[in-house]
């Protein structure tokens, strides 16, 4: 009601008479009305945050400085970043498997078009949504009042930001599957469970897959700076470099966490190729 | 093993099966190795402490402080505001940034090397955690929510780039041959010719980024770059339980509306209307 | 456990039976209205009518993938609407289902998909690693075999024809060993040739192993050239059932309200091909 009388006096079609008296109606484009919000917008934020452009100007000659600092690792720092490294990777591991076997029952069952109790399926939803809209620090710091300052406490965090996106993705994948084969079992006889593993699970076992691969490269990267917390893993050593200014130890894990994120990169697109090829 | 009493040519195509057993359980055994190593040397610090203190943070998450919802500076819908803000600014910020940088990392606009210099500067800024980035920028601009507009304006300028620099290659060059034609110079052609293909595509990104900033803001308030993730950090680190409720409920409420509205309007933006 | 009781394989029973069965969806629309049917073991009904008549909603109704609203319907005995959980489930187990896009998971191997019958008898640890024993592999391979297509029992279903689907599909029917089988235009996707195949093949199923079948198809050349007993049905109402052989012009006048009739091959005098008969 009130969206209509809004649009009838802002968006208003304009008439426009051409020479020869023919009429075209050309209908009020939204945006400029859309330009005022940003522009309020933008105001507002400016003075809510305290932008303050002269000072950034001022101090600006930092940045170079300390970024010049990162560009020169210093080496003999390997054998420290080594072990915490280590730590990190197997942290991330762990967290992934777990995440993205929890993931699995979750995304089936937030599918809408295999669950048809719809009350459950939303319930499931938020729930699912829920789990990916704090960052993983936040579970970590968390944890680590359970579980003590330990890796698991890490990798429990890991696990629960993984169901949150990995179960997204599934059931966006799940939604768009051809239920043929599924309908063809339910008709004789299969219960949901039974016809879904039989019949869709291969369909979607490369998305999977893939998905699982893809949290796997977000998880390495995000486990990195989980220890900033204190649960272990490479998070540790950056806050304690940082915090000293050692900007040239910390140029040094950078360094190995680009390593081995390109690594995994490279060894996740072949096997993402070879299921690609339908092994 | 029981006989199988079939006919011959069943018989025969019964043992002509494919044998992919072994390599299935050479798949199964890597995997369970590389979990396996990751797992081992794990210690699960359960003790009586952790479960007393599972308790109070259950408690604390059930029964938030309802007196942090004033209109103070301190207050939780001030705190939301600058979280909001922060977000807003630095998409706005990074959205406006990236525009000419991923011009210039497409190699469809720009002369290879260029395009591979400004890709490498983008990969720089993405191989860089966005926490650290407030680490550095912290020298720059001390704390507070300006921190955390510089770090996520420049972590926004990584991510927006590489988004629009996959739809500007994806371009229909036929409409540049056109406006050639019509002696349009290059400004002319971006105006005319690209704008309006990438709008779309450009909104859209930027409205997703909008979500991952706003996230990103807790974990920024951690290292002290405003917003409300700095006094929820606080009062986890005092186990002020009740307090952490009242933080987390709000924001968990917050990024899941926004996250809705805006998968909403990118749905919308894909099929075309506006 | 009231388990109800195994279908007799040869006897004229009284298999299906509609009583006054009507159906309206959640929409409003009138599915199906009145109908009365008796069918008995080993029967080849074809159901013939304009789409949209009611054809595939009266086949999906006896395994109850879509419920009725008024009326009774019985199969071997059994009130289908009173079936509930792993009653309907164990009930469904006796009753084939071909559908026209044949309904394969089409990543996995013919063999695999034959094999997915025994899913529903499995227990859960089998059914999650896929794991079938050679005795079912031996009875799908025969079942295979019968709808002559062994020489693709490992090949993927992606890479099989049309017809070559729809036979997969067929044996997996089979090896599901059902008393009924009920196809909603199964040769619909599949060419004038192909279609006259697994007509062919439905057919020697019936007369074979006796199993009835329930086919609910668009071409009227082959439903008159291999079922039993044709249905007419027009817009949810039973308007002929009786014998192939009577099926006359009035008949399909009748059935497609004087518009044109669909056959699969090239236009048939559909007189000539009656009295030929």
């Amino acid at each position: 009601m009130i969206k209509n009388i809004l649009d009838r006096i802002l968006l208003r079609p304009q008439v426009i008479t051409l020479e020869n008296g023919h009429e075209v109606t050309r209908p009020r484009s939204k945006a400029p009305y859309l330009l005022l919000l940003l522009v309020i917008g933008v105001y507002i934020s400016v003075r809510t945050t305290g932008f303050d452009i002269a000072m950034f100007v001022r101090r600006f000659n930092q940045l170079p400085v300390i970024l010049g600092r990162i560009f020169q690792p210093n080496f003999g720092f390997f054998s420290t970043v080594w072990p915490r490294l280590v730590e990190t990777i197997k942290m991330s591991i762990v967290g992934t498997v777990l995440g993205c076997i929890l993931a699995l029952p979750l995304s089936i069952v937030s599918s809408s078009n295999i669950m048809r109790h719809r009350v459950v399926l939303w319930i499931v939803r938020v729930l699912i949504s829920i789990t990916r809209s704090l960052p993983a620090v936040v579970y970590a710091y968390l944890f680590s009042f359970v579980f003590g300052m330990t890796t698991f406490a890490g990798s429990l965090a890991i696990a629960v930001f993984t169901v949150g996106i990995v179960a997204k993705m599934m059931y966006e994948n799940i939604e768009t599957i051809d239920l043929g084969a599924f309908e063809a079992m339910r008709s004789f006889g299969g219960t949901t469970l039974q016809s879904f593993w039989t019949a869709c699970m291969p369909q979607i076992l490369p998305q999977y897959l893939d998905n699982c691969l893809y949290s796997f490269e977000l998880n390495i990267r995000q486990s990195a700076i989980l220890g900033y917390c204190g649960v272990g893993g490479l998070g540790v050593l950056i806050r304690a470099r940082i915090s000293v200014r050692a900007y040239e130890d910390a140029g040094m894990i950078f360094l190995l966490i680009f390593v081995v994120v390109f690594a995994i990169d490279l060894i996740n697109d072949r096997i993402r190729s070879k299921i690609i090829r339908g092994h | 093993m029981a006989e199988i009493h079939a006919q011959e040519n069943i018989l025969e195509k019964l043992y002509s099966e494919p044998k992919n057993l072994w390599k299935r359980l050479l798949i199964l055994a890597v995997l369970l190795v590389i979990v396996g190593w990751g797992a081992y040397g794990f210690e699960i610090g359960l003790d009586e402490n952790g479960v007393n203190m599972a308790k109070s943070i259950f408690n604390g998450l059930t029964h938030p402080e309802t007196e942090l919802f004033n209109l103070g500076p301190k207050g939780i819908p001030y705190l939301i505001l600058e979280t909001i803000a922060i977000a807003f600014l630095s998409t706005v910020i990074g959205t406006i940034l990236a525009i000419p940088v991923s011009f210039l990392s497409s190699t469809n606009i720009v002369p290879r090397p260029v395009a591979l210099i400004f890709r490498a500067i983008v990969l720089f800024i993405r191989t860089i955690p966005s926490l650290v980035w407030a680490l550095i920028w912290v020298r720059v601009t001390s704390t507070g929510p300006f921190c955390g507009v510089v770090t996520q304006s420049v972590c926004s300028i990584g991510m927006i780039s590489k988004m629009n620099v996959t739809a500007i290659e994806n371009l229909d060059t036929g409409v540049l041959e056109a406006l050639d034609a019509c002696g349009a110079n290059t400004f002319e052609k971006i105006r005319v010719g690209v704008l309006p293909q990438l709008s779309a595509s450009f909104v859209s990104t930027a409205i997703y980024r909008f979500d991952i900033n706003l996230k990103d803001a807790t974990l920024l308030g951690i290292v002290g770059a405003g917003g409300i993730g700095s006094p929820l950090n606080d009062a986890i680190g005092n186990m002020r339980w009740n307090r952490v409720g009242a933080f987390l409920i709000v924001l968990i409420v917050m990024v899941v509306i926004i996250e809705f509205v805006s998968t909403r309007i990118r749905a919308r933006l894909a099929q075309g209307r506006r | 456990m009231n388990r109800p009781p195994l279908l007799p394989k040869n006897g004229a029973l009284d298999m299906i039976e509609f009583k006054d069965v009507s159906k309206t969806y959640p929409n409003g629309t009138k599915g199906l209205k009145h109908v009365n049917l008796k069918i008995e073991q080993g029967e080849f009904l074809a159901i013939i009518g304009l789409s949209g008549a009611g054809k595939s909603t009266l086949v999906h109704t006896i395994n109850r993938m879509i419920d009725i609203t008024e009326g009774t319907l019985t199969v071997d005995g059994v009130d289908v609407m009173s079936l509930k959980g792993r009653e309907l489930r164990r009930f469904r187990r006796k009753i084939g289902m071909i559908f026209q896009h044949f309904n394969l998971v089409t990543r996995s191997t013919a063999i695999k998909n034959v094999l997915s019958a025994n899913v529903p008898d499995m227990p859960w640890y089998k059914t999650l690693f896929g794991y079938y024993s050679k005795e079912q592999k031996v009875r799908a391979l025969e079942a295979l075999d019968k709808v002559h297509i062994l020489d693709k029992a490992y090949s993927r279903c992606d890479e099989l024809s049309g017809g070559q689907k729809q036979r997969v599909a067929l044996a997996r029917t089979l090896d599901q060993n059902p008393s009924i089988i009920l196809a909603d235009e199964p040769v619909a996707s599949l060419d004038p040739i192909i279609a006259d195949v697994v007509m062919s093949d439905f057919a020697r199923i019936n007369k074979e192993m006796n199993i009835t079948i329930f086919i609910n198809i668009h071409h009227v050349d082959l439903a008159l050239k291999y079922a039993t007993r044709v249905i007419g049905i027009r817009a949810g109402e039973i308007v002929y059932d009786g014998p192939t052989k009577d099926v006359t012009q009035e008949v399909l006048n009748l059935v497609y309200m004087g518009k044109e009739v669909p056959v699969a091959g090239e236009k048939i005098e559909i007189e000539g091909m009656v009295i030929e008969q």
